[in-house]
């Protein structure tokens, strides 16, 4: 898995990172407010998935999300977005994505195939709010 | 255990038994099974064997043995989504719906001829495979239906009749 540093994500994506954030303590435990929901809820796709948490999206924000991932005591441990391979273009853009999880210790980037709610190949960016060492919180 | 779903496609078809390896061989109405899997980031998804050969009235079962993903087992015909028809003419189409890991889903082919199907979330990341049911159609041509309306990378993915038909499965690369 290849990880990119996060200054580096900051400079491709925009304002992604430099949104406006919610505040912090409203997503940091599970369940957050409406208008998010869970994505179990919505598509079908196991309540916690392997390797990101049980998430929650507003699904007003799809497909790029933020998607709002959490542990298994329900502690946040990642923002999530998912943006179609084909909408790196340049006549597409995303601006001022939300960032409400708060401090970032680090982020992944990876390209997936497509699941339930994004079905098509896209690439996971992961800011997490742990370490890299607590990912495995959410491993299994 | 997870629920199972099964559907018979054709004529009859009965339910046995089921056998660990699909077998070129096999008897009508055994089991042979079709991994759906993927990678634990969800980079890469499969059918596995992605290519299988089977004798009429032989039942193949699908199962989801994806931790973080689900899968769908669905047939190329115009009743799915309006997807160009790649199965015989006289069998019956068939769509699985969303499948949860360690969910499955069976159907029994009677008709001989290629069948291709995909999976409807990673159609475009190339998931799709194809089954030869033994008799006179099975390495006909005209049952292949055309490649328009395929993406890409599910028209590259389906390994070659001739290539099932020598060798009864062609695993994952």
């Amino acid at each position: 898995m290849k990880k990119v540093i996060f200054p580096a994500v900051a400079m491709l994506f925009g304002g992604l990172v430099a949104a406006p954030a919610q505040d912090a303590g409203t997503v940091a435990e599970a369940p957050p407010a409406a208008p998010y929901q869970k994505v179990s809820d919505l598509v079908s796709l196991p309540d916690f998935v392997p390797g990101l948490g049980q998430l929650f999206v507003d699904p007003s924000t799809l497909p790029a999300g933020p998607f709002l991932a959490y542990d298994h005591d329900g502690q946040l441990v990642s923002t999530v977005y998912m943006i179609p391979v084909q909408d790196l273009n340049p006549d597409k853009s995303f601006d001022d994505l939300e960032a409400p999880g708060g401090t970032v210790d680090h982020v992944d980037v990876y390209y997936n195939a497509g699941h339930p709610g994004v079905e098509v190949p896209h690439a996971h960016i992961i800011l997490w709010h742990v370490s890299a060492d607590d990912e495995a919180r959410v491993a299994e | 255990m997870k629920p199972s779903r099964r559907q018979v496609i054709g004529m009859g078809g009965s339910f046995v038994t089921a056998l660990a390896l699909p077998n070129l061989f096999a008897r009508a109405g055994a089991i042979t099974e079709i991994t759906m899997g993927g990678r634990s980031d969800g980079s890469h998804v499969w059918f596995d064997p992605v290519g299988l050969m089977v004798q009429p009235g032989q039942t193949i079962r699908w199962i989801n043995r994806d931790r973080g993903n689900s899968h769908t087992a669905t047939a190329y015909h115009p009743a799915n989504f309006g997807k160009p028809n790649r199965i015989p003419a006289a069998a019956e189409p068939w769509d699985s719906d969303y499948l949860l890991p360690g969910e499955s889903f069976s159907v029994t082919l009677t008709q001989p001829g290629v069948y291709d199907y995909f999976c409807i979330p990673h159609e475009r990341a190339g998931m799709v495979g194809r089954i030869v049911v033994a008799g006179p159609q099975a390495n006909d041509r005209r049952s292949r239906g055309t490649d328009a309306g395929l993406p890409e990378a599910a028209r590259l993915a389906f390994p070659a009749v001739e290539d099932i038909v020598a060798n009864g499965m062609v695993e994952r690369k």
